[in-house]
């Protein structure tokens, strides 16, 4: 067990570099320039002059490497730089946005779960009868739909048209509700499939026909035989949505005005504020490589046969 | 009363309805098992033994439609026309099953002693206190070796044998009257199979269990049971005591089936004395002897129309053969 933990730690922190290295590649090649933007927003005339003390100012003349490890050096010490754009501490500003984004994605991924297991378990205790087919028509519109569009519709519903929920703000749980339910949507819909799918294999498998000479009833076996059987699955289909919700937290946050890091990011894109691009890229990608790791350790707790290999 | 037999079948037909075809695995067969008594249960792949044990106790697959007509009395009561819940209340209880393949009959991410004890808990109202301490018991009854130890144990850290042994002590978990063990040898190793019989033989015995050995191995039903069916094509065969039908078997398929067994004088590297022919295919309805295609002494009369169980000379044996019944009358 330990020496699992330990082996996927050295992998996850060779791919976390590797990743990080090519984020900011990407980031510092694209195309524009910080510096006359900058020069622009200190209320100066940007003449050629200006714009290269500020871009020697910030370091962009240094080569790509070095500025690379400059940056991990410090961001290793928990140092993100300062932002171009508001000249504050990005590492202030990321620790507030953290608790925002992890409020979105916690909430979103608990009810996906919820919401997947009732749909998932309707279908399967009805197969191909008219439950199943209901919960299969709403993942397949779930899945489908767009978030900024099921976000659009939520806030008409539950605020403009029947007001009884906050459509934005990030005050207390009243005004959670909504942009859970946004990003919990799409998840949910992908995970009822396969908690209903997962849940018809199990149910044809030789051990179900053993559970039924025992005289156990469908209800029983479906939870003490077939669940057991597909938490593994599930476990890690719900870590890929929920690693996955990042990217889905870029779209809701701005819709509910949450000032989380999906806001950042995209304010941080918008200006080529490069420092706070690349601090949220490293923070998504570490979240999604300890999301796995999170994943793999549960998949060893629920499924015996995998725990055995590796202890 | 008291000479009702345990498990009585009359006449039994399944039909399977799957969405795009209709068979019948089982044609019209008889038979009973008494308290105590074991019953062995012959016939080739797809000759309909499995179905007719299973099926009128609700253990098909999912998305078949089963249809049966006929009687299959347990203790008295007719389970036929039974609904799902009141045929539950049976099996594990009343019924105790053993599967073919031990290696995909157990739950493979659950523990060896809640698949157990559950049964406990469901059928002898035990807490789950006593249910554990009664699958030790169980886990010592079919001879496991540390028995504490396996009882925390998953499937895949058992061998076949093990594993077999498991499934036999799920299966006497509920104190069942009947045992109806589908093929429990056929997926073990040579050796182990001749263990597992003998713990079979052994506790039903012990526990006065009555037995259906559902097998198409005739060493088997040597060594263990008491009264055959042999089984051709959904249809009974022959009938009778194990001792009468296998010395001097009578129906022609039967004695095919005896003949084909390899014997210790023949040369190395003979070849098998297969039956001539193929067994027909289920779906198309047969209207004389399903056997007369390949029989040798199969006359006009045998295609005519389906020959009756009728006893033999012997009348604790019968044949569903004309030319063999008729050569009794004429003898």
């Amino acid at each position: 067990m330990i020496h699992f933990i330990s082996k996927r730690l050295k992998h996850s922190l060779v791919l976390l570099l590797l990743a990080s290295l090519v984020c900011f590649t990407l980031v510092v090649s694209a195309p524009g320039n910080v510096a006359v933007l900058i020069a622009e927003l200190r209320g100066a005339v940007a003449t050629p002059g200006y714009v290269e003390q500020v871009a020697e100012e910030i370091g962009l003349n240094k080569p790509l490497l070095m500025r690379y490890v400059d940056w991990l050096g410090d961001a290793v010490r928990g140092d993100f730089g300062i932002s171009y754009r508001t000249g504050q501490d990005v590492s202030a500003d990321l620790a507030n946005r953290m608790s925002v984004t992890g409020t979105l994605i916690a909430g979103g991924a608990a009810i996906a779960t919820l919401i997947s297991l009732a749909l998932g378990f309707l279908g399967a205790f009805w197969p191909y009868k008219l439950p199943d087919r209901v919960s299969r028509g709403l993942a397949l519109l779930g899945a489908s739909t767009p978030t900024f569009f099921v976000g659009a519709l939520v806030i008409y519903g539950f605020s403009v048209t029947f007001q009884l929920l906050p459509s934005f703000g990030f005050d207390g749980p009243q005004s959670w509700i909504l942009p859970w339910l946004t990003v919990s949507v799409l998840p949910a819909a992908v995970l009822s499939r396969v908690v209903r799918v997962g849940l018809e294999e199990a149910m044809a498998s030789p051990f179900v026909l053993t559970a039924k000479s025992k005289g156990l009833s469908r209800t029983a076996i479906l939870f003490r035989d077939a669940l057991p059987n597909i938490t593994p699955i599930f476990i890690n289909a719900l870590g890929t949505q929920v690693g996955l919700m990042t990217a889905t937290a870029i779209i809701v946050e701005p819709l509910f005005a949450w000032q989380g890091l999906g806001d950042y990011f995209l304010a941080g894109v918008r200006f080529r504020d490069f420092m706070v691009v690349q601090a949220c890229l490293l923070i998504f990608l570490t979240f999604f490589i300890l999301v796995n790791l999170i994943v793999d350790l549960a998949v060893l707790l629920t499924d015996p046969r995998i725990r055995r290999q590796w202890s | 009363m008291h000479n009702e037999p345990l498990l009585s079948v009359n006449n039994l037909t399944v039909d399977l309805l799957t969405s795009k075809s209709a068979v019948r695995p089982v044609d019209g067969v008889s038979y009973s098992v008494r308290q105590g008594e074991c019953l062995a249960i012959v016939g080739e792949s797809g000759s309909g033994k499995t179905v007719m044990n299973f099926a009128p106790l609700g253990l098909m697959p999912t998305g078949v439609t089963t249809n049966l007509s006929g009687s299959v009395r347990f203790e008295g009561q007719e389970l036929i026309g039974l609904s799902e819940p009141e045929i539950r209340r049976f099996r594990g209880k009343s019924i105790g099953f053993i599967f073919q393949d031990p290696m995909s009959a157990l739950n493979p991410v659950r523990r060896i002693g809640r698949q157990i004890a559950e049964m406990a808990e469901l059928h002898l109202n035990m807490s789950p206190r006593a249910a554990e301490a009664r699958a030790l018991d169980l886990v010592k009854l079919v001879g496991i070796s540390d028995p504490s130890a396996r009882l925390r144990q998953f499937p895949h850290e058992l061998s076949g044998g093990l594993r077999q042994r498991t499934v036999i002590a799920i299966a006497l978990a509920g104190e069942p009257k009947l045992l109806i063990a589908d093929e429990p040898t056929t997926a073990l190793d040579v050796t182990v199979q001749a263990q597992i019989l003998r713990l079979l033989k052994d506790l039903q015995q012990r526990l006065n269990m009555a037995m259906v050995l559902i097998t198409h191995d005739m060493g088997v039903v040597a060594g263990a049971a008491d009264n055959i069916v042999v089984m051709y094509a959904a249809r009974a065969a022959e009938r009778g005591p194990v001792d009468k039908v296998l010395v001097n078997p009578r129906h022609p398929y039967t004695q095919g089936l005896i003949n084909a067994i390899p014997r210790r004088e023949d040369p190395i590297g003979s070849e098998f004395r297969g039956l001539p022919g193929v067994p027909p295919t289920l779906g198309a309805p047969i209207n004389g002897c399903a056997f007369a295609p390949r029989c040798e002494l199969a006359v006009a009369a045998c295609t005519r129309s389906r020959p009756p169980m009728a006893p033999a000379v012997d009348s604790k044996v019968s044949v569903a053969c004309p030319v063999v019944n008729q050569g009794k009358a004429a003898a």
